[in-house]
């Protein structure tokens, strides 16, 4: 059975190197059409064909929706995202590619401080090209790279207007973030993507400033928010005999999809009923607005449903 | 005396002749899930099928949890006072393109013509059911438009005869 469309398609238009470990994609639809929009620091997860999803920060500027460029560094030692994009992916080949999500709130007046260490820069190149198109300069870019920087092609005018401060690791130190931070005012924002020192120096240095005034990158996804308490269950589909465990961030439709279980799916929301299935164990926890009383006991809109018990039995 | 005749004659025949007439103001289709709508003065509309572009063309689909070809979705249209009343009554500024249907009408009651064939154009619609909103939307916008979309997202449509429909065609029963 076909499964539903979870993340949209788009054609590697361009592969190079600006620097040796650091492969540049470019993606795009294959017709040309427009991407949804993204905001300056987004980023988005990309559908590999060995059946890994990785995460990387657009570095285009934001005002370009034909494309999406991500930069990719080699990790040898990593789990085998970037090995696969480095050694197998072509240009030509179509991926999957999430919907953009998150992004960076500069302060409007203030200065903007984004300290970067290599391949962390890719947020703050999205960042800066909005910045700079819109004309604002109220921010610098502290950038520490071994040897090279990366990117740096892509931010010729933050450098020629002497926005862009490189330490190159192999022959100075790293920036000392807390007295780059130190003499800012009530207004400053500040925002770090690195290596795991340069993140934990940076936190250090901004353990006093409020939440809002200060934004540490991670490449991690947003996690669902399951209702309180929520308990793991086991879903089994009675027709095939299938099982498997529900564990409250994932939730039940996104397990039922993944088992392939035939269901269609429409609203998502519990009011369209296209996922309504009968039910021979649970109790289900019911959070539809369609399903009366007497049909709760017996169907279940899958989309929005948890479990009371320890297994969810659906005549499926 | 008001007799049958002039009461006719006044008000019209309530089975034949619709109350409200109404116009186009958008177009929109994209032809893949995800991807943002795209404005167009006109679409060419083939019966049975969809839209010649869209996502939802019967043969071709790719939209959303559409793995399932839906003869009654061939075209969908929306309200351009659903969006009005959701800045309104809501605070949410939703844009034509961003409820993800195809046509946006002003000045038709699109919860009442379930069953009932109207004119686009020189195109002819027949009315399968009310579109629902779907999480899908909350997700693309990140704005909160679920629960105030509920019982006003918009018409689904067969197309049994087709053509251009184009931005300012009047919109009318049949």
């Amino acid at each position: 059975m076909p499964k539903a469309i979870k993340h949209l398609q788009a054609v590697v238009r361009e592969i190079d190197e600006p620097r040796p470990g650091v492969k540049r994609l470019v993606l795009a639809d294959q017709d040309g059409w427009r991407l949804p929009a993204f905001r300056p620091g987004a980023h988005i997860d990309l559908h590999l064909a060995n059946g890994l999803v990785r995460t990387y920060s657009l570095c285009n500027d934001p005002a370009d929706c034909r494309r999406y460029v991500v930069a990719v560094k080699r990790e040898e030692a990593g789990r085998g995202g970037s090995r696969h994009i480095h050694d197998e992916l072509h240009a030509g080949e179509v991926i999957g590619v999430s919907v953009p999500r998150s992004g960076l709130e500069f302060s409007p007046a203030g200065m903007n401080i984004f300290v970067a260490g290599g391949i962390g820069v890719t947020p703050f190149v999205s960042a800066i090209l909005a910045l700079e198109r819109e004309g604002k300069t109220n921010y610098e870019l502290h950038w520490a790279s071994m040897g090279h920087p990366s990117l740096i092609d892509m931010l010729e005018p933050a450098v020629k207007g002497g926005r862009v401060h490189l330490y190159n690791t192999l022959e100075v130190s790293p920036p000392d973030i807390k007295s780059l931070l130190g003499p800012l005012g009530e207004d400053a924002k500040a925002f770090c993507c690195g290596p795991t020192g340069m993140l934990d120096a940076f936190e250090s240095a901004v353990a006093e400033w409020s939440e809002s005034r200060k934004h540490v990158e991670r490449f991690t996804a947003p996690k669902l928010v399951p209702t309180l308490n929520a308990q793991p269950y086991s879903v089994v589909l009675a027709k095939s005999g299938r099982e498997m465990e529900v564990r409250p961030e994932v939730g039940l439709l996104a397990t039922l999809d993944a088992m392939d279980a035939d269901i269609s799916v429409s609203c998502a929301g519990g009011i369209c009923g296209a996922c309504r299935t009968r039910w021979t164990e649970g109790p289900p926890i019911h959070h539809d607005r369609v399903l009366s009383a007497e049909e709760r006991a017996h169907e279940v809109i899958v989309c929005v449903a948890e479990c009371a018990g320890a297994r969810l039995v659906l005549d499926l | 005396m008001l007799t049958a005749a002039t009461h006719q004659q006044q008000f019209g025949d309530r089975e034949t002749v619709p109350a409200w007439t109404g116009v186009v103001r958008h177009l929109h289709i994209t032809p893949r899930a995800f991807l943002p709508m795209e404005s167009f003065d006109e679409l060419t509309l083939v019966p049975g099928k969809g839209i010649e572009g869209d996502r939802y063309m019967i043969g071709r689909e790719s939209g959303f949890y559409s793995h399932k070809p839906e003869e009654g979705r061939q075209i969908t249209l929306f309200e351009i006072e659903t969006l009005e009343a959701l800045a309104r009554d809501a605070k949410i500024q939703m844009l034509p393109e961003e409820h993800r249907r195809n046509v946006t009408v002003q000045g038709v009651p699109l919860n009442h013509l379930v069953g009932r064939q109207l004119w686009v154009g020189e195109t002819l619609l027949e009315a399968t059911r009310l579109s629902t909103p779907c999480r899908h939307i909350e997700e693309i916008l990140g704005k909160a438009v679920f629960d105030p979309l509920i019982n006003r997202s918009g018409l689904n449509c067969r197309i049994l005869k087709g053509g251009v429909i184009r931005v300012g065609d009047a919109v009318r029963g049949a």
